[in-house]
């Protein structure tokens, strides 16, 4: 017959200085490790979730990002009536030429950071970013000066909010407009009149990349080959998908980095618990000693110490995880959002958000903690002879 | 005090368990902080190992991606306080295609980068050769190790900005062991440019030794007044500004390293009170006879506090030895990381293993003073009522 969970949770408050103190402890090993967690699959997130699968992006050959490729005017007039390009409704391919700046902005809290701005014409880059919005405000208009921000650099920099005059580059800029796209990647840009960026930064070259949409039913394959093989121009194609897919990898080092740090604190908790529980089982001998002499056996003792550590672990969890998750709102409303990207030319602009899974990855961590933790001890008691235990006590 | 060190001692050894689990704990707990600490503090020591406050950058106002005409650079050289400018564009040369830029490069103006760059002691024959043969490039430590090249070697690099690919020759190392750079000459970029057709007469940064250190603020006045109202405007700061403003979008994410460092801190406080609470409790019985005997409370408290202090710190060497192998091992492993930037180099600084030693002495004396302290001062006679 095993014992009741009663007798585990009153013997949890039994101690109340003790238990406290080790579910503090594993409720910071949870806010530390969710915490960390949760920023890097925001910065996963924000990369991988940008881009559509069904778009292609062209570059120049050897080109890693579109920030350092340079195409033509005539590399856009060749490609654009290739098969395989879908049409709009009035029958124009839906390709969206894109010029890529990343000139100086200056943070409101004086710092300086290079932002991406895209210069694009309006018509066709809302139609080939289906994902992108316009939330508040409107379109730019061409040739007057005016930019659309993304809501990640609307609150961030200095100048860049709705109505407000943005500088940057060589001119001033009028703020008509917000754009979203549900956390990706472009809520980081800026976007403008592609003719006016090129001006602006004095650039040879008037584009930098081609985003295409591709025709229902095309080969994504076939289509960026054929592009790939045009001799007239060095370009390169790729899925939109698998571009920003390649940007998040860099991301991973930084896993690999929180994944030790959680390691590392999940087996100094196992040990905090450990002592708890050995200390319980030893205050509690006599106990134990009954327990077995009225006729409950080895295992249902396990059992009754391991769910204690096991619910000492889950309360950690609770405390922990609601302390992360409101701790990540605090941050990200102090700071309005992380910046990432050292030396890739280009600040992401990334909402630290403490999801579900980062919260059960947290939870496991946890749970193991109170299960290796707990083993040890829970053997002991589970050992102890019956006569011994009662004399002792 | 220093007669009843055995006994601490012994006490610790009491319960062998219990203080080998709390000092693991504690042990680990330092090495995440000092590892954490280690993100910031690579950041720090990059800035402070280029803090030659006599050189200047001069670049567009408007970005570090917006060029200027090579012009800039002569005149320049020509302002009053100016000791020697050289220029440096970014080439963009990946190596690995696959990888992308794995290491940052740039074309340089070999004649006159020794004179600018005179505090990185280039070994006078490495530049003599970056001068002499155009193909050649001077390569920063950490990329001859990560790729294993050694002087003599050939590389190809094909640039992510312009339609070229180049073979240089590697003539010598630049600055030290941490050093991920490339230098290679501007004129092989620009004449393997002119065969392809394009004509490049613009440059990135132009980087400048000043005379004196006192005249530095004049001379970037200077240079910045002679450049308003041109076609590129430009803005000069002091090589450290320069890169202290290159990394402030990290600012965020080191706020949230230093949060989390806070919070593993704290948790060794828990840790280290919960085992300093257990053990006094285990001896309230034997710390009433002890007073009873004679002893004065406060060499009692003395000596339990001890114990969880000499816990705490035998502890935290541990941890610092620890952490000082783990970061070498990491730092050696891991390569330029080009989201962490400098923050990824992994140098655990004598300051932040003394810091770390500090903090574990100091969380030890913490967790153990309160226990102590109401052990120590209970009365004899009701404790002794309640044992017995």
């Amino acid at each position: 017959m095993p014992l009741p969970l009663s007798y585990s949770v009153r013997s949890l408050f039994a101690r109340r200085l003790r238990t406290g103190l080790t579910v503090s402890v594993i409720a910071l090993v949870v806010v530390a490790t969710t915490l960390f967690l949760g920023l890097i699959t925001s910065l996963r997130r924000t990369l991988v979730s940008t881009g559509d699968e069904r778009n292609l992006i062209v570059m120049r050959k050897g080109s890693s990002n579109d920030g350092s490729s340079q195409l033509s005017l005539q590399a856009l007039q060749d490609i654009r009536f290739f098969d395989g390009v879908a049409r709009d409704a009035a029958d124009d391919p839906m390709i969206s030429p894109e010029l890529i700046v990343q000139p100086f902005f200056w943070r409101k809290d004086g710092g300086r950071e290079n932002v991406l701005v895209r210069g694009v014409e309006p018509a066709p880059a809302l139609a080939v970013h289906e994902d992108v919005k316009i939330v508040e405000g409107r379109m730019f208009r061409p040739s007057s000066g005016e930019a659309v921000v993304g809501t990640g650099v609307a609150g961030r920099y200095r100048g860049a909010q709705l109505g407000e005059e943005l500088e940057f580059g060589r001119g001033r800029w009028q703020v008509v407009g917000v754009l979203a796209s549900g956390g990706s990647s472009f809520e980081s840009e800026v976007w403008v009149d592609a003719r006016e960026l090129g001006n602006d930064a004095k650039r040879t070259l008037p584009y930098s990349s081609f985003r295409l949409r591709m025709a229902g039913g095309t080969d994504a394959d076939a289509l960026a080959r054929r592009i790939g093989a045009d001799p007239r121009h060095a370009l390169e194609a790729q899925p939109e998908t698998d571009y920003y897919a390649e940007q998040a990898e860099s991301a991973n080092t930084l896993y690999v980095l929180v994944v030790g740090l959680a390691l590392l604190a999940g087996v100094g908790a196992v040990f905090g618990a450990t002592n708890t529980l050995y200390a319980a089982v030893q205050a509690r001998t006599a106990e134990i000693g009954t327990l077995r002499a009225i006729g409950f056996s080895r295992g249902s003792i396990l059992l009754s110490f391991l769910a204690e550590s096991l619910l000492t672990a889950g309360l950690g969890f609770l405390l922990g995880g609601s302390l992360a998750w409101l701790l990540g709102v605090a941050v990200s409303a102090a700071l309005g959002g992380v910046g990432f990207g050292a030396a890739t030319f280009t600040t992401s602009v990334v909402q630290l958000r403490v999801g579900p899974s980062d919260l059960l990855a947290a939870l496991l961590l946890a749970l193991v903690i109170g299960l290796v933790g707990g083993l040890a001890p829970a053997r002991r008691a589970a050992g102890l002879r019956p006569v011994e235990a009662l004399r002792k006590g | 005090m220093i007669k009843f060190l055995p006994l601490v001692w012994k006490n610790l050894g009491r319960n062998k368990t219990r203080s080998v689990l709390t000092g693991a704990a504690i042990a680990l707990a330092i090495v995440l902080v000092c590892m954490l600490r280690t993100l910031p503090a690579g950041l720090d020591y990059f800035l402070d190992q280029i803090a030659k406050n006599n050189r200047i950058s001069v670049h567009n106002k408007a970005g570090i991606v917006y060029s200027m005409p090579y012009s800039y650079l002569q005149k320049v050289r020509t302002v009053p306080g100016v000791v020697e400018a050289t220029s440096w564009t970014w080439f963009g040369g990946a190596f690995e295609e696959e990888k992308g830029v794995t290491f940052p490069n740039f074309a340089v103006n070999p004649e006159t980068i020794g004179i600018v760059y005179e505090d990185l002691e280039i070994e006078p024959q490495a530049l003599a050769d970056f001068q002499r043969y155009r193909d050649a490039a001077l390569v920063g430590g950490q990329t001859l190790k990560q790729y294993g090249w050694k002087v003599g070697d050939l590389v190809t690099l094909r640039s992510t900005v312009f339609p070229i690919e180049l073979t240089v020759r590697i003539v010598g190392t630049l600055g030290n062991e941490r050093d991920p750079r490339l230098w290679l000459q501007r004129e092989y970029m620009t004449q393997a440019l002119e065969a392809v057709g394009v004509q490049f007469d613009q440059i990135g940064t132009v980087w400048a030794r000043v005379d004196d250190p006192a005249r530095v603020n004049e001379v970037m006045r200077r240079i910045d007044e002679m450049f308003r109202n041109s076609e590129a405007e430009t803005a000069s700061e002091t090589e450290r500004s320069f890169f202290a403003n290159f990394f402030t979008n990290l600012e965020g994410f080191v706020t949230i390293i230093l949060i989390v460092t806070g919070l593993v801190a704290l948790c060794i406080v828990f840790i280290a009170a919960n085992t300093a609470s257990m053990s006094v409790r285990e001896r309230v019985g034997e710390i009433a006879v002890l007073k009873a005997l004679g002893f004065r409370w406060r060499l009692l408290f003395a000596l339990l506090v001890v114990e969880a202090a000499l816990l705490s710190t035998v502890a935290g060497a541990a941890g610092v030895l620890l952490t000082a192998g783990l970061s070498k091992a990491i730092s050696s492993a891991a390569g330029w990381n080009p989201q962490l930037g400098p923050l990824g180099a992994f140098i655990a600084t004598g300051a932040i293993l003394v810091q770390g030693l500090f903090l574990a002495l100091f969380i030890g004396i913490l967790s153990g003073v309160v226990p102590a302290w109401g052990a120590s001062r209970r009365s004899v006679a009701a404790t002794l009522r309640e044992v017995f």
